[in-house]
């Protein structure tokens, strides 16, 4: 028998000290922790797992269930609400704004996950071309843009663009590409809500994307390149026919976090432009929010965030099978 | 780090051009995405008389520390400070004690079910926000957990546990078996495996996990904005947000201070873990 203090420790973990007897010496020298086998490992997961089992399973469970009552306002006082069936989700599909806060938010996704896949990709091919000073410092750059918590972001982007005082109108004022801007609100107009809000996502997504592609780079033969230039290929093709497929399992990674991330927007867009103006800018999230907390329509709320949870399930099927297929070392 | 043996532009009488070229586009682009901070910082050091002009101040021509004394003595920032780290803080620990003997279970051990769980928590990381926020209202609501802090931290855990969980994994797997091997031939339990060989081991990545925990949390204003109705129980970023304030006018100049202060330790956190900071972000630490 090994030292009492084992023996201890042992009994602590292993229910039975007879086991250990069995299972002494021979297995002992081979077996890693592995070796103990599935118990210890769920007894590890336990306190996790029934965490997860009570603040996400559990409310996903609800939430299913909540979109198929009439959940409202008075619910929330009374606790009284009665099962509907279908109905929110009928009510939603014949809803025209159901089907423009889609629209908008394919769409916005889209331009938000191409320019922050396009810029970083850029970035990163930049980071391997420049010495070592200005490379620190681009990082460095990138790392504060990165840091930067989306409510300071989104509260300093409003400052930005602000009607009368704010800098970026006075800029494009003084460059006179379209006039005078001096008192343009961009949170007051569809278009221009767009472009701050798509600037402002962009330049936080680009440094994760730009920094994760980098390091991908990096790893790079360069051998590879090499080849492609002695068989005369210019650098726009090798880029295409070498650097890219090179990338390739990298990059769809990012874009299909992108695409999660952006379809989930919430947060800059509530507080730079509030889902305005009219409901301009109303995505999926910020349509959920507003239906389930600001009118307290929480059945149909919850239906509407049922129905975005799915939507985005096929995309995040997608990026797990990836994930667990790249050996996790993105 | 091994750049210099990566990739290097081709040689030739073009290398010349193509460095001007590239240096240039690196110098506007560091303009231009650092503008955005630089203008926060110079707008929290300008008097307000110097924020609100036709042209715009490039530089505070008199510094003053003013705004940041206007926003630190703003109601409720010292409480809601207060309830942010406190609410942080036992989120953080939390998910970091429950993560670590999950990502020992994960990465030491094979079971049936294992890729299952890995599934579970890769998808429990991706859900819509108002998919969790709308059914833990609810539920909090019934249980009287709406506007206490108990609820907050549960609201958290969701938010952050899943994320600990798999970052950590990442960081236990740089760890080679063979050590507890060793271990365990000299006759350690399971236990002492874990608890004297693993964990020490893996102290690097559990503090980066940490601050990644950390930082998720002390962002976090959706969950917060919804679940807390008093001013005396917001966090910094609720605070911070309700400087805003069209029918007055925003205070521009002191919302600007306080969004230095509130994103201070965020920053100074990422410049800290900066080397693991790819790898651990790629389970989707800091949402959008």
């Amino acid at each position: 028998m090994p030292g009492t203090d084992q023996a201890v420790g042992g009994r602590r973990t292993v229910p039975a000290a007879p086991r250990r007897a069995v299972t002494g010496p021979p297995r002992k020298a081979t077996g890693s922790v592995q070796g103990r086998g599935p118990l210890v490992a769920w007894a590890l997961l336990t306190p996790a797992g029934l965490v997860m089992l009570a603040v996400t399973v559990a409310p996903i469970v609800f939430l299913v269930y909540a979109s198929f009552t009439d959940y409202d306002q008075r619910s929330l006082f009374t606790g009284a609400f009665d099962v509907v069936g279908a109905r929110q989700y009928t009510d939603l599909l014949a809803d025209a704004e159901f089907w423009r806060s889609l629209a908008r938010t394919v769409v916005f996704t889209a331009a938000m996950v191409a320019g922050s896949v396009a810029i970083g990709a850029g970035v990163a091919q930049l980071l391997t071309r420049l010495g070592s000073a200005l490379r620190m410092t681009v990082t460095v750059v990138l790392i504060l843009a990165w840091a930067m918590p989306t409510v300071a972001s989104s509260l300093v982007w409003k400052w930005l663009f602000q009607p009368g005082y704010g800098v970026v109108n006075w800029l494009l004022t003084q460059a006179g590409l379209f006039g005078d801007m001096t008192d343009t609100d961009w949170s007051n107009s569809a278009p221009l809500a767009y472009v701050s809000i798509w600037l402002l996502i962009v330049w936080q997504a680009v440094p994760f994307i730009a920094l994760t592609l980098y390091a991908a780079l990096i790893q790079m033969p360069s051998e590879l390149q090499e080849a492609a230039r002695l068989d005369g290929a210019g650098e726009w093709r090798v880029w295409w026919s070498v650097t890219l497929p090179f990338l390739r399992p990298t990059l769809t990674l990012i874009t299909l976090m992108s695409v999660i991330w952006d379809f989930n927007v919430f947060n800059q867009i509530w507080l730079v432009s509030a889902g305005g103006p009219d409901s301009a800018t109303t995505t999926l999230g910020v349509f959920a929010y507003r239906t389930a907390f600001v009118a307290f329509r929480v059945g149909q709320g919850a239906a509407l965030s049922v129905i975005t949870t799915v939507l985005l399930l096929a995309i995040t099927a997608l990026y797990v099978r990836r994930l667990l297929r790249s050996g996790e070392d993105l | 780090m091994t750049t210099t043996t990566g990739i290097r532009r081709g040689g030739g009488g073009g290398a010349g051009r193509g460095r001007i070229v590239s240096n240039t586009l690196a110098i506007v682009f560091c303009l231009v995405w650092l503008f955005p901070v630089y203008w926060m910082i110079n707008t929290a050091f300008k008097p307000r008389s110097e924020a609100m002009t036709a042209t715009p101040r490039f530089w505070p021509s008199a510094p003053t520390l003013h705004n940041f004394d206007v926003a630190l003595n703003r109601t409720g920032f010292w409480t809601n400070l207060t309830n942010s780290l406190l609410v942080v803080s036992v989120t953080v620990v939390i998910s970091i004690v429950l993560g670590m003997f999950a990502a020992a279970a994960m990465t030491r051990f094979r079971f049936s079910g294992r890729r299952t769980v890995m599934v579970a928590i890769l998808v429990a990381q991706m859900l819509p926000g108002t998919a969790l926020l709308v059914p833990t209202f609810l539920v909090f609501n019934e249980a009287g957990l709406l506007g206490t802090y108990t609820g907050l931290v549960l609201a958290y855990l969701a938010l952050v546990l899943p994320f600990s969980i798999w970052v950590m994994r990442g960081f236990f797997l740089t760890v080679p078996v063979e050590v507890e091997e060793a271990a365990r031939i000299d006759g350690a339990s399971t236990w002492q495996v874990l608890w004297r060989i693993l964990f020490p081991l893996v102290l690097p990545g559990v503090i980066a996990s940490s601050v990644f925990a950390f930082i998720a949390a002390w962002n976090d204003y959706l969950i917060a904005y919804t679940f807390m109705k008093e001013q005396s129980q917001y966090t910094l970023p609720v605070w911070l947000a309700s400087f805003t304030n069209p029918a007055q006018g925003t205070d521009y100049s002191a919302q600007m201070a306080g969004s230095v202060v509130f994103s201070l330790p965020v920053v100074a956190f990422f410049l800290l873990i900066q080397r693991k900071l790819v790898s651990g972000m790629s389970a989707g630490a800091v949402k959008g």
